[in-house]
């Protein structure tokens, strides 16, 4: 069953085939799962018991239309859910075999090993280093921080950037650079997931594709979870996709190729070829 | 059809006249308000400096010897043509205008009094134009380096002045104490953490600091013998500036400059200590004025000295100085009959007095001192505390949630408190209940405090809350504690706006009376107040004091000093805390 109903051609199928290669082989372990997880902010229910297993060391990608509670999914597995005090969650979140909505889990601590970047580049009015340092900082890092800084923008993509100007304010770099920042200071305390919330949504396209070859070589360390409303992105960067609706009910979740060339379900088709959403 | 008849005449016209007529009300009463202010202040400025008996021969001397190289300097820093005519067209003009107007008005309407055309001038014309100059100069190279030294010189002074001033209070061999066993310590083991860049080095150093004071407050009974005063400021304050200095210099121009422009103040300042301990001056304040201006000033040259800009600006200081020497100098000479200015050294250093001559503001100017550099690190301390928490630590809902918000709307409340009502406070609860004494500086700190306690919490509650949250997420998803975020995040982008809050309350607080009526504060003291618990004067209630003697001499002349001296304080401790804000804007 063909989906390419609408004008452009959803599907870069070379791509995909390509990021594929990169990590395929073995299925890889899970690194987040979550179980019957319904999520409240008041009365109204954002997520409508979602169960699904995200594996280690893969790009997963959240998509369906506005307001069907991606960002809340996300916010859930790092727990920032929990600043917001009309939000109540129920269900597991499971990250390294442990619920982290147990008593006994430190969300600051849970927060350590999971890094995130948002929608909007929020770098720290603080000097390049300082930024990319932060997180090194606030966990007490013994080490050499400096090599840890340069690792990071590097692995960034920013380095051959702002080498020679890491003393000057982060606020100072364009809007794509200040997302690789943000990337950067997440990636420097060396966490196990990375959760992006439309990270390139902000950005012109030539800093989008930056930001989308850098998430594709993170997934060689880190399991990357991105929210993106942006379905070719989604389809080029992602290995799995889990596609959300209104009610925030999860849809289908499968192989990113499954998704785009096969749905199972009438509505994903639908939303993925534009016909609502 | 019907369009294109519409548009052939025209859009029509929409009024506009209430939001003139408004613009123009508003405009004018501000500056009603402003011009009256100025009046004001120049009628005080001529009965402190006595200018309503400065012959015009003098004014002119001064014009042409201080005045005049002054705005030369500027023009030529601006060195802008445009400038320079406008700034002569409006000397020239000026003078005309003034004298024709004055002249016409003494002649016609009414006599002015105690104003000569002459003086009109200055303050009209003069002044403003010389305020202008010194704006456009200051934007030059030049102009902007010769700036820099004077404040340099200047705030050094000052700053000097203020430390000697806090130590007639505190305990100097205290200090000695915590410096010498948490401060030193403390600081060396941050520099040691931050150049091997081991946190674990910088993370000892609040502990290690902390260990050191409290020994200090123990040990300050036990230890019998100490250094003399001097050796303890040169050891304390003198040698830390020095090395700092030194520091500063020795990254970029190497160990020779770094040992000029560090050992050179020092040495000056600790011969100088010297010398005015034999000649009977206050050492220590000698040497704390002396270090803390050379210093800077040394790093600054030797700074200018390295960019190779602007070098002309640092005759700045001794044109003025040889200004002043050259007039005083034409003065004499020919004998040009000069004014007395009430506002002058012996006022500043003298006790009060039942002779106007011989009054002198020295004991209320060091309460004056003492109390706001409390209230200034009280209020700040507090003020920042209780917005941290009211704005960061409290939920929105729950009883602490309602809990909070009574707090809140009651802070808001006790702004409008009026301030003899926190006198009557002070008294009651300091004074009497804690037991600190009537008229006490503690017992006055604390209810000036107290008093401005709303406005500096209301301030740094708005400057807190203008902190995007997005910076709060991004730190909280990094797992910084609510504690980090706040200290890492949250007050360093809010510490400009904190600031700006401290610094118009501390206005407000440095010029109180009512307050100080209540808890006793005396009117008039003859000694300097030597601790905390002893009774002060403030410089509000000794000039009050002043306004209400029988002698015309005191009602203008003392009172007029009096009033210049509370403004010159004023505005340069708020312009020091400017400056300090801007730096920390600039920094962030
Ligand atoms: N802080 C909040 N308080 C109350 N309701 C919220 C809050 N955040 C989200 N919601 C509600 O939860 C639902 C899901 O929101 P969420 O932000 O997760 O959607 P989303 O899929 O990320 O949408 P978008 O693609 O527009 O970002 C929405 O109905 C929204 O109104
Ligand atoms: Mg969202």
């Amino acid at each position: 069953m063909s989906n390419t109903t609408s004008d452009d051609s959803l599907i870069t199928t070379e791509v995909q085939a390509d990021s594929n290669d990169d990590r395929a082989a073995p299925a890889a372990g899970t690194a987040v799962a979550a179980r019957d997880l319904d999520v409240f902010y008041g009365d109204e229910q954002a997520i409508d018991d979602v169960t699904m297993e995200i594996p280690e060391k893969r790009v997963t990608a959240l998509i369906g239309p506005s307001g069907c509670g991606k960002s809340t999914f996300l916010r859930c597995i790092n727990r920032m859910n929990d600043m917001i005090e009309i939000c109540r969650v129920e269900g597991d979140v499971e990250f390294g075999g442990k619920n982290v909505y147990d008593g006994d889990v430190d969300p600051v601590a849970l927060r350590r090993k999971i890094g995130m970047v948002f929608q909007k580049p929020n770098p720290f009015p603080k000097s390049i280093r300082d930024n990319v340092a932060y997180g090194l900082k606030i966990q007490g890092f013994d080490g050499d921080v400096d090599a840890r800084v340069e690792e990071s923008l590097k692995g960034a993509a920013l380095w051959d950037e702002v080498k020679d100007q890491l003393d000057s304010s982060g606020l100072e770099l364009s809007g794509g650079q200040q997302q690789r920042l943000c990337i950067a200071r997440a990636i420097a305390p060396d966490p196990e997931v990375i959760l992006m919330d439309e990270p390139t949504s902000a950005l012109d396209p030539v800093a989008a594709s930056k930001i989308e070859d850098l998430i594709d070589d993170l997934a060689e360390e880190y399991t990357v979870i991105i929210v993106t409303h942006n379905m070719q992105q989604a389809a080029r960067i992602s290995d799995r996709t889990a596609v959300f609706l209104t009610g925030g009910e999860l849809v289908e979740y499968d192989d990113t190729a499954k998704i785009f060339e096969d749905p199972e379900e009438q509505r994903v088709e639908d939303y993925i070829t534009g016909k609502f959403g | 059809m019907a369009t294109d008849n519409a548009n052939a005449d025209g859009f029509g016209e929409v009024s506009r006249v209430r939001g003139i007529v408004f613009e123009y009300l508003s405009l004018g009463a501000s500056v009603f308000g402003l011009v009256a202010l100025g009046v004001l202040l120049v009628y005080v400025a001529i009965d402190a400096f006595d200018l309503a008996n400065a012959s015009p021969e003098w004014l002119l001397t001064y014009f042409l010897t201080l005045v005049v190289p002054f705005l030369a300097f500027c023009l030529y820093s601006a060195d802008d043509a445009a400038v320079t005519r406008r700034a002569l067209g409006a000397l020239g003009g000026g003078l005309v205008a003034v004298a024709a107007l004055f002249t016409a008005i003494e002649a016609l309407v009414v006599p002015i009094p105690r104003l000569n055309w002459q003086l009109a001038y200055l303050f009209v014309v003069a002044a403003p134009v010389t305020a202008y100059l010194a704006y456009v100069g200051s934007g030059g190279r030049v102009g902007a380096v010769g700036f820099g030294l004077l404040g340099r010189l200047v705030g050094g002074v000052a700053v000097g002045l203020a430390a000697g001033t806090l130590f007639l209070v505190f305990d100097p061999l205290l200090w000695f104490l915590a410096y010498t066993l948490g401060v030193l310590p403390a600081v060396g083991l941050y520099a040691l953490g931050r150049l091997r860049s081991s946190p674990r080095a910088q993370t000892a150093t609040v502990p290690v600091g902390l260990v050191g004071l409290v020994a200090a407050a123990f040990l300050r009974e036990v230890v019998a013998t100490y250094p003399s005063d001097l050796l303890i400021y040169l050891w304390t304050i003198a040698i830390p500036v020095a090395a700092a200095g030194a520091l500063l210099v020795g990254d970029r121009r190497g160990r020779t400059a770094a040992v000029a422009v560090g050992g050179a103040p020092l040495v000056v300042a600790t011969a100088g200590g010297f010398l005015a301990s034999s000649a009977g001056l206050p050492a220590p304040t000698v040497l704390l004025v002396l270090v803390l201006t050379g210093v800077p000033t040394a790093v600054y040259v030797s700074r200018v000295v390295d960019a190779g800009e602007g070098l002309a600006g640092l005759g700045l200081p001794f044109l003025l100085a040889g200004g002043v020497i050259a007039g005083a100098l034409v003065v004499q000479t020919f004998g040009f009959p000069t004014p007395e200015p009430w506002l002058d050294g012996s006022f500043l250093t003298a006790a009060p007095s039942r002779t106007p001559t011989d009054a002198g503001l020295y004991p209320a100017i060091v309460g004056s001192v003492i109390i706001i550099a409390l209230v200034a690190v009280l209020s700040f301390a507090l003020g920042v505390g209780t917005s941290v928490f009211l704005e960061e630590y409290t939920p929105g809902t729950g009883p602490l949630g309602t809990l909070t918000r009574i707090l809140q709307v009651n802070v808001a409340n006790l702004a409008a408190v009026p301030s003899v009502v926190y006198g009557l406070l002070g008294l009651g609860l300091f004074a009497n209940l804690l037991g600190l004494g009537i008229g006490t500086a503690v017992t006055a700190a604390l209810t000036l405090s107290l008093l401005i306690l709303p406005i500096t919490i209301i301030s740094a509650q708005e400057a807190i809350r203008s902190v995007p949250d997005d910076l709060r997420r991004g730190s909280d998803a990094m797992g910084a504690t609510r504690w980090q975020t706040t200290k890492n995040v949250v007050l360093p982008e809010a510490m400009p706006g904190i600031l700006t809050g401290t610094i118009l309350a501390l206005g407000r607080a440095i010029g109180e009376t009512a307050p100080l009526i209540m808890i006793g504060a005396a009117t008039t003291v003859f000694r300097a107040p030597d601790s905390l618990f002893s009774r002060f004067s403030a410089m509000p209630m000794q000039i009050y004091t002043w306004a209400g003697f029988p002698q015309a001499d005191f009602r203008y002349g003392v009172v007029a000093a009096g009033v210049i001296t509370l403004l010159i304080i004023l505005v340069g401790m708020n312009g020091t805390a400017i400056l300090l804000r801007n730096r920390a804007e600039r920094g962030s």
